[in-house]
């Protein structure tokens, strides 16, 4: 168990130790992190009225603290060694606590190879390899080596979710990008699809981070930053330009708008390009299904395909509304840490065309036609009747919010309005709340509230809209979402039970939440709102065998309510 | 399909009877907790007396009116069954749950009784599935019969085949 070995294919049952490089490389990637903030905070110094020698200080500790991590990370390493046998796959590891941790090869769900650019420099890669075991609990049921040498990683993503006899003749090298034999292309990239990546509602509000980004540093270093640029380009003083941004208010909105929409533009598309630049998406031939994106982090995650026990048609709002979509994966396994990790690492395709993302779920569950083509059955009207309820309360809600604002409003054309203008001029060299407080009339925020209504009132009926559930020959579907619709399609034989919850309001209403239980994706997918004699019929229909003996007819009732989506009294 | 509506019929068996005194001690101790905060702090904050005793007297009343009405309520709504294939049950009060979990896809059972449940000689069941919706739970078992659950549900789980998953 010397630590000089450096091989690039898995021999069966050999200790391994990470690539002596992943020191360097955790270096390097900490450094990036470090000292170009350690360089702006020594600017800051420099430039606020501190003691000069302040501004030595943070370079030299921040590269101290590198160098001590990388001591760390040095002793670290030496002690990590992992195998795979051909029954299981260990990792031995721990400077002060040892650990050993031992996953049985059936086990292994899920096979993630990552090489951020900075491990890239080095030929390196991380490997995670996912396991169904202990799902929900963060993390723990997951390992991983960080880094070793991209031959190593191939190899492991090639051996680890193969089931049978040793992992053998994994020399020849893949490289990236290579088809392999016998695989099956399900997707590539189409650039034209770059397109939806601002179809977000975020684009504006990224827009708005940024900018408020930039006037919270201009406010931290004093205003220093702004004075330096206004006088780089020329500009007039920050209140000549507060009196003209005053008087053409009407002209400057509209236009601030648009630039915030170019720059959040500009964002959501460099973050589409660097995560899904190359990517493809294939099936091999043990139907291990394999997914590979990236630009400077490039991506290969691997899940075994019998694991992959759905797909998630995903829409939020803005992407809807121009006919994209997105496809993620509902499959054991794939859990990381905690729910968003989770959910990044499901997901197997940007945002693209509906049609296209609707046939790709397709060819992913190997259906002829579409899982999500049976029309969903409706819901009950009494649904639709609860979201009719939460949208006048919000409507209550807002209008109190407008009194209440009014009553601000009031106060900041009077009684404030001193110090909140010297305020504001201080941080973002404008006045800009004073001065709209003053052109805005005061009924406005009732107007904005009556505003809200209505829009709540249409989220209702288009939330009423989304909801939908049914039944393909071999799938359960479920649909549900206004801000992101969500239609889940999940194999029938994967549900591990059903929970069906009601509300003392949905008692009144004779609704029901009727969820199926499994060890897939998010654990719980749920027909929110169903009458509950409709519910019940789905999940029996779904799944014969395992409601059946706890079901039962109510003959009192006259009506047909499973079909017509009436509901049902209990 | 038919036009019967369907409906689940309720699981067969209820708890013990002497889970109603389990949950009434249970709510008791949260809400004379709930009670003592703002009690306590009227006792030392001189200037906002008056709000504090209203609110003392506001979560006083709420946990009085939970104790009394929660333990009834909860003891016609808990219920559970085993068969052969399946764990039953149904819990909650004002909110409810029903929970179905078919035998081949259960991958522990255990049992736990705390303090408060081994006065009152009560024991839970605890049912884990591969699933994230968390373990399904029947609470409020005679000790010897949690323990007979347990032994008949290890022995049915060993029996059907399947990973859980």
């Amino acid at each position: 168990m010397s630590g000089h070995e450096e091989t690039g294919n898995t021999t069966p049952g050999r200790w391994q130790g990470l690539s002596p490089l992943s020191v360097w490389a955790n270096t390097a990637g900490g450094a990036l992190v470090i000292v170009p903030i350690a360089i702006a905070v020594t600017v800051t110094f420099a430039l606020t009225p501190m003691d000069w020698w302040w501004a030595l200080l943070p370079v030299p500790s921040a590269v101290l603290f590198v160098a001590a991590a990388t001591y760390v990370d040095l002793l670290r390493l030496r002690r990590i060694r992992y195998r795979v046998t051909d029954e299981r796959m260990e990792m031995r590891s721990g400077l002060i606590a040892k650990a050993h941790r031992s996953i049985p090869r059936e086990r292994v769900r899920s096979v993630d190879v990552a090489a951020p650019l900075y491990a890239r420099a080095f030929g390196l890669c991380t490997v995670t390899v996912g396991t169904g075991e202990s799902a929900g609990t963060g993390g723990a049921d997951q390992l991983q080596l960080q880094f070793v040498t991209r031959e190593q990683g191939e190899g492991l993503r090639r051996d680890l979710l193969q089931r049978g006899p040793a992992p053998g003749s994994a020399d020849e090298d893949g490289g990236e990008g290579a088809v392999e034999e016998g695989e099956e292309e399900l997707a590539r990239l189409d650039p034209r699809w770059f397109a939806y990546a601002p179809a977000t509602g975020a684009t504006i509000g990224i827009g708005f981070g940024v900018l408020a980004t930039l006037a919270g540093i201009n406010a931290q270093m004093g205003g220093r930053g702004w004075e330096w640029l206004s006088q780089w380009l020329g500009l007039p003083s920050g209140a000549e330009i507060g009196a003209f941004i005053l008087a053409q208010l009407l002209l400057l909105v509209p236009l601030t708008l648009f630039a915030l929409l170019l720059l959040g533009v500009a964002v959501t598309l460099a973050v589409a390009v660097e995560t899904w630049w190359d990517y493809r998406l294939a099936r091999q031939e043990d139907g291990t299904v394999r997914l590979t994106r990236g630009l400077l982090t490039s991506v290969s995650l691997s899940v075994e395909g019998r694991r992959l026990n759905g797909v998630a048609l995903r829409e939020p709002f803005v992407l809807r509304s121009v006919g994209g979509a997105e496809i993620r994966a509902v499959a054991t396994g794939l859990s990381a840490g905690d729910e968003q990790k989770t959910a990044a690492k499901s997901r197997l395709s940007p945002a693209m065309p509906g049609r296209k993302a609707r046939a790709l779920a397709a060819t992913l569950l190997r259906t002829s036609d579409s899982p999500f083509s049976p029309a969903p059955r409706v819901h009950p009207r009494a649904a639709l009747r609860r979201r009719f309820t939460r949208a006048g309360i919000a409507t209550l809600g807002a209008v109190a919010a407008a009194g209440a604002l009014t009553w601000v409003h009031v106060q900041v054309r009077q009684a404030w309005a001193g110090t909140l203008s010297s305020v504001e001029v201080d941080v973002m060299a404008v006045p800009l709340t004073t001065g709209t407080a003053e052109a805005a009339p005061v009924w406005g925020w009732f107007a904005a509230a009556a505003l809200f209504g209505v829009v709540a009132f249409w989220y209702a009926v288009g939330s009423y809209r989304g909801l939908g559930h049914g039944v393909h020959p071999r799938h359960l579907v479920v649909r549900r979402g206004m801000a992101v619709r969500t239609t889940v399609a999940l194999e029938r034989s994967a549900v591990i039970g059903w929970r069906v919850t009601r509300s003392p309001f949905q008692r009144r209403l004779g609704l029901a939440d009727v969820s199926a239980t499994t060890a897939a994706g998010e654990g719980l997918y749920t027909a929110a709102d169903v009458g509950l004699g409709q519910g019940v019929a789905w999940a029996e229909e779904a799944v014969p065998e395992l409601l059946a003996p706890f079901v039962e007819r109510v003959d009192d009732e006259g009506g047909d309510g499973s079909e017509e989506g009436r509901s049902v009294l209990p | 399909m038919s036009s019967d509506a369907l409906r689940l019929r309720p699981p067969r068996h209820r708890v013990d009877r002497r889970a109603i005194r389990w949950w009434t001690t249970r709510s008791l101790v949260t809400a004379a907790a709930a009670t003592a905060v703002p009690g306590v702090a009227a006792v030392l904050v001189e200037p906002a007396r008056f709000w504090l005793l209203l609110a003392t007297a506001v979560a006083g009343l709420a946990g009085l009116a939970v104790t009394v009405v929660m333990p009834q309520w909860r003891y016609r709504v808990h219920r559970w069954e085993v068969t052969d294939t399946a764990v039953y049950t149904s819990s909650g009060w004002l909110w409810q749950e029903w929970r179905v979990a078919p035998m081949s896809r259960i991958q522990t059972v255990d049992t736990e009784r705390g303090p408060l449940q081994r006065t009152f000689g009560l024991s839970s069941v605890t049912v884990t599935t591969a699933s994230a919706a968390g373990p399904i739970e029947i609470s409020g078992l005679a000790h010897e019969l949690a323990t007979e659950v347990v032994d008949q549900l290890t022995e049915t789980t060993e029996s059907t085949p399947g990973d859980a998953t």
